[in-house]
C-alpha cells in the first residue's frame, strides 16, 4: 500500500501508465478518493483498466476487479447482489468510458438501473475510443476527426451527432444521474457526495479530455474541460427521477469556437466553408443546451464563476488518513 | 426422499439445496423451467438469494461473476444461443479462476434456429476453461450439480453441468432429493481466496504481458489436470455418503472383454446400454463407455479403458464443422499417444433433437453407414417402423 | 514471472513513470508585484494572508518586520503598492493602504507590542542621528536584534517630517506618538534636543559608539532663487512645521503655492484650512497623462490631489514661475508661463518656460515647497568615515516617509554587518516579480474593494479626514488578495495532478518527482502562478 498522503487514500495511485495529463485519470483520481478505499470498483475495459493495471501492477488501491469491455454495470449489478446476500454495505462503483457506457455496455447498464441496484455508474467520458487509438464512438461530438472518422474530401469528421446519454439514463427515472467535469471541483465532490446518500442506481457522467484524442496541450486538460461547460456544449446537470433538479448556470457564455481551437481534432473545420459550417452547427448545439437547461438564467447556488473560486486552505477535500509509515518523498530539488 | 420430478425442477431443488446466494439468469429454452422454478423458490421463501433477471445471458453470466467474485455463491443456466452470448464471459470467468457453477440445457444452435437437444452449444465452449459435466439422468445432475460446487470451490475452476434440454430438463423421473442437511454437511460454507474486500484490496482481472500471460495458461491446464482427481475423488465420497456414484470421469457398461467399444455423453447413453445388452445377448462382445468429464478430457483413464477393444466407435451430438466429430479426435489423439492404434470410428447423430433410437445406435454398432465425410459419419435416420433409413 | 491472480494493491508504483517527463514543474515562491514595489518591502502578500485567516496580530507582527509605523503609513503613505498591484486589471486595487492602517490602529488599540527577535543582547553600541522615520526604523530593527541604541535629535520631539512636515488632518500626532512610543518600549535611549555637531561633536558621537546611523532628513528648503526678499515668501516646510506646532497664521486672501510634491499638496491643504483661496503652480503633467506627452506626472499622490482638488484647491498644471511680482516690498502676485520640459537631458529638473506665455496670478503669500537639502554642517567628518551608515531622506532623492523606513532597515542591515563582518543575507528582492499575465484569472471572482475612497470633505478644521475600515470590511478586503506568486494552499495541483505525484503536507505541498510526467496541469491551473515549469534536457 501507498501512504504517501496523509490527506488523500490515493485510492488510484501513482505509477500507473496513462498519457501525461490524462483528464481520465485526473477524474478517476478525484472521484475514487472521494468514494474511499471502502467501496468495491469495478473498471470496464478501457484507458483506465488498461493504465492502472499494467503487467501485474496495480494502481489501485480498494478492492477492485475488471472482467470485459461490456459487462462492467452487470458485474457490478452482481457485487451489489452478493453483497446484500452477504448482508454488508459498501459502495459499489462503476468506472467505465464512453465505450462502455454509451455504446457496448448501455445494455448492461441499462438493465443495472432498470432492476434498481445499488450501484454508482462513473463515466469518464472521452469522446472516443481512446485506448485502440482514437476510433470515433457514439459519444463523439459530431465534426470531430478521428481515426474512424477522418476528414476528407467528401467528409467533415463524424458526421453523427453525441449521443445524448444523459437523457437516456434519466429516461430510466432513476433516482440520480449528473453529469459534472474536471474542472469544477467543488460541483464533481458535490455530485459524489450526494450520490453515495443515495441508494438505488446512480449514474455520474464526467467529462474527461484527452489530449492525445482531442490533440491539446497536455497541460490544458482542466482548461479545456471549463470550456466545454462555459460553452454550454456541456452542460453540467443533475437529474433526480428523471426530471432536471439541478444545473451549473453559466456566469458567461463563451463562444464555442474558445472551445474548439484549442484542440487539434477540431482543426480541420477551420479550413474550409463546410467546416466553418460544422462550427456554427456546433455553436447552434451549444445554444440548444443551453435555452433547453436554461443555463444562463437558472436559479441556482452555484455558477462557472462561483464553482472556480480557489480559496486560500483549498476548498474542502477528502478525508484525513492516519499515515502509518511515509515513505520518503524525494524532492528532486 | 424420491420424488417424480421434471429434470429441470429436480436440478432447481438440487440448487436451493446447495443455498446459492446470488442467482442470475435470462430465459431460454430449454433453460426456462430451471429458472422459473427457482424464481418461485425465492418468491416463496424457500431459497434465500437473490434472484435476478438478467438482461442478457452475457449480463447473467457476468452476474454471477461479479457475485462469486464478492464472495457469495451462485448459480447460473443457459443454452444454446444464450451460451454462445455468454461466450466472451465464461472464458474471463474461467481466466480469473471464478468457482462459478453453471447448468448448460443443451441445445442446437442456429441457424436455422432450432430449440432441441444436441450438444453443439456446450461443445463450443470446450476450450473456455470450465470443467464440463455431461449427466446422464436427472439423478445425476442432481448428484453432480450438489458435488459441482465444491469441485469449482476446490480447483477454482468454473464447472458446466451439461444436461441434454428436453430429454432431460423436461423428462419427469423420480429423484431423489438428499436432504438439506446431509448437503449442509456435504458442501462448506461457500469461501473464495480472492473474494473483494476493503479488508484486503487486491486487483482482479489486471492486465498481463507477453512475460506471464502463458503462465496463466499453464496454471490453468495444472488445475484441470488436478480436476481430475478430485472428481474421482468427489465421486467416491459422495458414493460412500449418499450411496450414488457415477464413474467419476468415465462410465464404463460392459467393458469386460468387449471388443466392439461405443463411447457417448449424456442422456443417449441409456439407449446404448440397452442396445448392448441386446447385442451382448445376441453374442456380440460389445461395451459402452460413456464420457461423463469431457473437461478436463481423462485421456488416461480413457486409455485404460478402451486399451483392450478392438473397434471403438465415438457417438456425439456435435461436430465442428469442417473437421468433424471431435470428442472423437480426441479420443484418437489419446490413444494414439498411449501408442494404441485402435481405428476409432467417428458417428455424428442426433443433432437438432434428431432421435438416436435403439435402432440407431444397433445400426451404429452394427456399421450401417450413412453418407461417411472425411472423417466420420453421420448416423442413419431412425425409421417409423422398423429398419433403418436415410434422413 | 508467475501466474499472479490477484494484484498487490499500489503496486504500480514500483514503476516510475517521472521517467517520461520532458519538462518539470516546480514550486517558486515569486515575489508579488505590491511587496517589490513598497519601498519598506513589507511582505504585503504575508500580512494579508495572515489578515485573511483573522491572524490579526501575527500579520501585524509580519507587517512591523520592516515597518513599524502602520498606523502612521497606513495614513500617509502614498502607497505606490497599490499602482502596482496585479488586481488592479482584474476589478481594483486591494486598498492595502487601508488595510495597513487598520492593522496599525488594531495594534495601538489592543495595545500589542513589539517582540525582540532575539533574546540574546549585544554589547556593540550604535547611535542613531536623527529621529525620523529612517533614524526610528534603524533603530528599530537593531533593538530587535538586541543591539543597545541610542537616538539623538536636535527637536523637542521625535518623529522628524512625519511630525513637522504632515498636518493633523492627514495623521492625528497621538497616533505618531503611540507607535514610536511602542518602538522606544524596545529599549532605545532617546536624547532629544541634542543636535550632534552642535551638542555633542561628531568625533566625540564616532568614537563612544560602535556605529553610527546618520538620518538627519533634508531640512533646508530650498528657496525661489530669482528672488532675494524673504518678505510674503515662505519655504513649504517652514509653513507646515509651523502649523504642526499649533501655530494658525493668519493669511492673505489668495496663496500660491509652488510645487508639484506632496509637500506642496499638505501646504495647499493647510492654507485651504486657514481660510485662504490656493493656487498651486506645479512644472507637471497631471496624473493619468498620455503617453508621448513629454515630461513627468506631478509626485503629489492622486488621492491626496482628489481630496486637494475636492476642497477647492486650483492646480495650474505644466506651469512654472517667472517671476514674483512686487509691488515695493509687498507681493502682488506671481508671472506665471507654460513650462516646455520639465527635466533637462539628463533628467535634472530644469523647466523652460515658453516666452509669450507669461499671466498674472495673483497672491499675497508664495510658498515654495520646491524640495530640501541636506544640512551637513557639524557632521562632515562623519560622512565618510567607517562604521557610519547614511540614511532617509538624507540619503536619497526619494524622499518618501515610506521611503526613508526602507532606509533605516537596509541601515540596520548594514551596520550588523559591518559590526559583525558577516555579510547580510540575500532576501526575496532576489525572487522574479510575477505579472497579471501569469495569474490564472479563472480562480478569482471579481469583488468590490472595501474602503471609502473619498473622505468627507471639510476645510474648517484640522481634525483627520480619512476614517479606517470596519472590522468586516477588512476581512474581505484582505480576502481580495490574489497572493500574486506564492502559494495559498488552494489544493489546486494537489486535486488536479493525474498521477498523485504532488503530496499534501501540513505544511504545503511536495513534488513526487518519481512520477511526475511533467502535463504541466499544476503550473497551467495554479491561480497565482506559483509553480513554474522547467525544460528538461535529455
Amino acid at each position: 500500500m501507498d501512504k504517501r498522503d496523509a490527506f488523500r487514500h490515493n485510492v488510484l495511485t501513482s505509477g500507473h501508465r496513462a498519457c501525461s495529463g490524462c483528464g481520465e485519470a485526473m477524474a478517476a483520481r478525484m472521484v475514487t478518493d472521494l468514494i474511499g478505499p471502502d467501496a468495491i470498483y469495478i473498471n470496464a475495459t478501457g484507458c483506465l483498466q488498461v493504465f492502472t493495471t499494467h503487467n501485474q501492477q496495480t494502481a489501485w488501491q480498494a478492492p477492485w476487479i475488471h472482467s470485459v469491455f461490456a459487462n462492467a454495470a452487470a458485474v457490478a449489478a452482481g457485487v451489489e447482489a452478493a453483497m446484500r446476500a452477504r448482508g454488508k454495505e459498501m459502495p459499489v462503483v462503476v468506472q467505465a468510458g464512453d465505450g462502455g457506457t454509451f455504446d457496448i455496455g448501455l445494455q448492461c447498464l441499462s438493465g443495472m438501473i432498470e432492476r434498481g441496484h445499488d450501484v454508482l455508474f462513473v463515466c469518464y467520458d472521452n469522446e472516443a475510443y481512446m485506448n485502440t487509438g482514437v476510433q470515433r464512438s457514439s459519444s463523439t461530438p459530431h465534426g470531430v476527426r478521428t481515426t474512424t472518422s477522418p476528414p476528407g474530401r467528401l467528409s467533415q469528421g463524424k458526421h453523427h451527432l453525441k449521443k445524448d446519454v444523459i437523457s437516456i439514463i434519466a429516461a430510466h427515472h432513476l433516482p440520480y444521474a449528473a453529469t459534472a467535469t474536471i474542472a469544477y471541483f467543488p460541483d464533481l465532490k458535490a455530485k459524489v457526495e450526494k450520490a453515495l446518500g443515495i441508494k438505488g442506481p446512480r449514474f455520474l457522467h464526467v467529462l474527461s479530455p484527452c489530449p492525445l484524442g482531442w490533440a491539446h496541450d497536455s497541460a490544458l486538460s482542466v482548461t479545456v474541460s471549463r470550456l466545454a461547460v462555459e460553452t454550454g456544449l456541456f452542460p453540467l446537470l443533475e437529474l433526480e427521477h428523471g426530471d432536471l433538479t439541478g444545473v451549473m448556470r453559466l456566469a458567461e457564455q463563451k463562444p464555442v469556437q474558445e472551445y474548439l481551437r484549442l484542440q487539434g481534432r477540431f482543426k480541420h473545420l477551420f479550413n474550409t466553408k463546410q467546416g466553418m459550417e460544422e462550427v456554427r452547427h456546433l455553436q447552434a448545439l451549444a445554444d440548444a443546451h443551453i435555452r433547453h437547461y436554461g443555463l444562463l438564467e437558472a436559479d441556482t447556488e452555484w455558477d462557472t464563476r462561483r464553482a472556480m473560486h480557489s480559496a486560500r486552505h483549498g476548498r474542502g477535500g477528502y478525508a484525513q488518513v492516519t499515515v502509518s509509515a511515509p515513505r520518503e518523498v524525494k524532492n528532486g530539488g | 426422499m424420491r420424488k417424480l420430478l421434471e429434470g429441470s425442477h429436480a436440478v432447481a431443488e438440487a440448487v436451493r439445496l446447495c443455498r446459492p446466494q446470488v442467482v442470475a439468469a435470462y430465459p431460454i429454452t430449454p433453460q426456462t423451467h430451471i429458472i422459473e422454478r427457482l424464481a418461485q423458490q425465492v418468491a416463496d421463501g424457500e431459497l434465500a438469494a437473490e434472484f435476478i433477471s438478467a438482461e442478457s445471458e452475457f449480463g447473467a453470466a457476468s452476474l454471477v461473476l461479479g457475485a462469486v467474485a464478492a464472495g457469495a455463491q451462485a448459480f447460473t443456466a443457459t443454452a444454446s444461443q444464450g451460451l454462445l452470448l455468454m461466450t466472451e464471459v465464461l472464458y474471463n470467468i474461467a481466466g480469473m479462476r471464478l468457482p462459478v457453477v453453471m447448468v448448460c440445457a443443451n441445445r442446437a444452435l442456429g441457424a436455422p434456429i432450432n430449440i432441441f437437444c444436441d450438444h453443439q452449444d456446450s461443445m463450443a465452449l470446450r476450450d473456455a476453461g470450465w470443467i464440463q459435466i455431461y449427466v446422464e439422468s436427472n439423478q445425476e445432475a442432481v448428484d453432480s450439480l450438489i458435488q459441482a460446487y465444491r469441485l469449482a470451490e476446490t480447483c477454482e475452476l468454473p464447472v458446466m453441468i451439461c444436461m441434454d434440454g428436453f430429454l432431460l430438463t423436461h423428462t419427469f423421473e423420480p429423484v431423489t432429493l438428499p436432504t438439506q442437511s446431509a448437503v449442509d454437511e456435504y458442501l462448506p460454507a461457500f469461501r473464495f481466496s480472492r473474494t473483494l474486500d476493503p479488508a484486503r484490496p487486491m486487483t482482479l482481472g489486471g492486465g498481463s504481458e507477453a512475460d506471464n500471460y502463458q503462465e496463466y495458461r499453464v496454471a490453468q491446464q495444472e488445475a484441470m489436470e488436478n480436476a481430475e482427481t478430485v472428481i474421482e475423488a468427489f465421486d467416491a465420497e459422495f458414493s460412500e455418503q449418499f450411496g450414488r456414484s457415477y464413474g467419476g470421469l468415465l462410465q464404463g457398461y460392459r467393458l469386460d472383454g468387449a471388443q466392439t467399444v461405443l463411447l457417448g455423453l449424456g442422456s443417449l447413453m441409456g439407449t446404448v446400454r440397452d442396445v448392448v445388452d441386446t447385442l451382448r445377448d445376441e453374442g456380440e462382445a460389445v461395451g459402452a463407455l460413456r464420457l461423463r468429464c469431457f473437461r478436463p478430457f481423462p485421456a488416461q483413464s480413457l486409455v485404460q479403458s478402451l486399451s483392450t477393444a478392438q473397434r471403438i466407435i465415438v457417438l456425439e451430438k456435435a461436430f465442428s464443422v469442417g473437421a468433424g466429430g471431435m470428442v472423437a479426435a480426441e479420443v484418437r489423439a489419446a490413444l494414439q499417444q498411449a501408442g494404441i492404434m485402435t481405428p476409432v470410428e467417428s458417428v455424428i447423430g442426433g443433432l437438432g433433437g434428431r432421435d438416436l433410437t435403439a435402432d440407431v445406435i444397433q445400426a451404429i454398432f452394427q456399421g450401417t453407414t450413412t453418407e461417411p465425410f472425411r472423417v466420420g459419419r453421420f448416423a442413419p435416420d431412425p425409421v417409423e417402423e422398423g429398419g433403418v433409413g436415410h434422413g | 514471472m508467475a501466474a499472479k491472480l490477484a494484484f498487490e494493491p499500489g503496486s504500480s508504483t514500483a514503476y516510475h513513470t517521472g521517467d517520461w517527463r520532458s519538462q518539470r514543474p516546480f514550486y517558486h515562491d515569486k515575489w508579488p508585484p505590491c511587496g517589490q514595489t513598497c519601498p519598506a518591502s513589507e511582505d504585503i502578500q504575508a500580512w494579508l494572508a495572515l489578515a485573511s485567516d483573522h491572524q490579526w496580530e501575527a500579520a501585524w507582527h509580519k507587517l512591523v518586520a520592516r515597518n513599524p509605523f502602520p498606523a502612521t503609513m497606513g495614513r500617509v503613505c502614498y502607497h505606490p503598492c497599490e499602482s502596482a498591484c496585479n488586481r488592479k486589471h482584474l476589478d481594483s486595487a486591494v486598498n492595502i493602504h487601508a488595510m495597513e492602517r487598520h492593522l496599525g490602529d488594531m495594534a495601538l488599540a489592543h495595545g500589542w507590542a513589539h517582540q525582540p527577535l532575539t533574546p540574546g543582547r549585544q554589547t556593540q553600541r550604535v547611535a542613531v542621528v536623527g529621529a525620523g522615520p529612517a533614524g526610528l526604523s534603524c533603530a528599530f530593527q537593531l533593538a530587535r536584534r538586541g543591539y543597545p541604541v541610542t537616538i539623538f535629535d536636535a527637536a523637542t520631539e521625535a518623529g522628524g517630517t512625519l511630525r513637522s512636515g504632515i498636518p493633523d488632518y492627514r495623521l492625528p500626532k497621538s497616533v505618531l506618538a503611540r507607535e514610536i512610543g511602542a518602538i522606544l518600549a524596545l529599549g532605545i535611549t532617546l536624547k532629544l534636543n541634542t543636535r550632534i555637531g552642535e551638542a555633542i561633536c561628531a568625533e566625540t558621537l564616532r568614537e563612544e559608539f560602535d556605529a553610527v546611523f546618520l538620518a538627519i532628513g533634508a531640512q533646508r528648503p530650498r528657496l525661489y532663487p530669482g528672488d532675494s526678499s524673504q518678505h510674503s515668501v515662505m519655504s513649504g516646510i517652514d509653513f507646515l512645521h509651523r502649523i504642526n506646532q499649533g501655530e494658525r497664521p493668519a493669511l492673505p486672501k489668495q496663496v500660491a503655492v509652488i510645487g508639484g510634491g506632496n509637500t506642496a499638496i499638505d501646504v495647499a491643504r493647510c492654507a485651504r484650512r486657514l481660510g485662504a483661496e490656493v493656487t498651486v503652480v506645479c512644472a507637471q503633467n497631471p496624473h493619468g497623462t498620455q503617453l508621448g506627452q513629454p515630461g513627468a506626472e506631478i509626485p503629489s499622490s492622486q488621492q491626496e490631489i482628489r481630496q486637494a482638488e475636492a476642497e477647492g484647491i486650483r492646480i495650474r498644471y505644466r506651469t512654472g514661475v517667472r517671476r514674483l511680482v512686487r509691488s515695493g516690498q509687498h507681493l502682488s502676485g506671481l508671472e506665471v508661463a507654460r513650462v516646455d520640459q520639465v527635466h533637462d537631458r539628463h533628467g535634472n529638473f530644469d523647466p523652460k518656460l515658453f516666452e509669450g506665455t507669461e499671466e498674472f496670478l495673483p497672491a499675497g503669500l508664495a510658498i515654495f515647497a520646491i524640495g530640501q537639502e541636506v544640512d551637513w554642517s557639524g557632521l562632515e567628518s562623519l560622512t565618510q568615515a567607517p562604521g557610519v551608515v547614511l540614511g532617509g531622506d538624507a540619503a536619497g532623492e526619494h524622499r518618501f516617509a515610506v521611503t526613508a523606513v526602507g532606509s533605516g532597515y537596509q541601515g540596520a542591515m548594514s551596520i550588523i554587518a559591518f559590526l559583525t563582518g558577516i555579510p547580510p543575507l540575500r532576501e526575496h528582492h532576489e525572487k522574479a516579480e510575477i505579472t497579471f499575465k501569469a495569474l490564472n484569472l479563472d480562480y478569482y471572482p471579481k469583488q468590490a474593494r472595501r474602503g471609502s475612497e473619498t473622505a468627507q470633505q471639510r476645510i474648517d478644521g484640522f481634525d483627520e479626514l480619512v476614517t479606517g475600515l470596519a472590522d468586516n470590511d477588512a476581512e474581505e478586503e484582505a480576502d481580495r488578495c490574489l497572493s500574486c506568486g506564492v502559494c495559498f494552499k488552494c489544493d489546486n495541483c494537489w486535486h488536479f495532478c493525474p498521477d498523485a505525484a504532488v503530496i499534501k503536507k501540513a505544511d504545503g505541498y511536495e513534488i513526487d518527482y518519481d512520477y511526475c510526467k511533467g502535463c504541466g496541469i499544476c503550473a497551467q491551473e495554479c491561480p497565482c502562478g506559483h509553480i513554474d515549469m522547467e525544460r528538461l534536457t535529455a
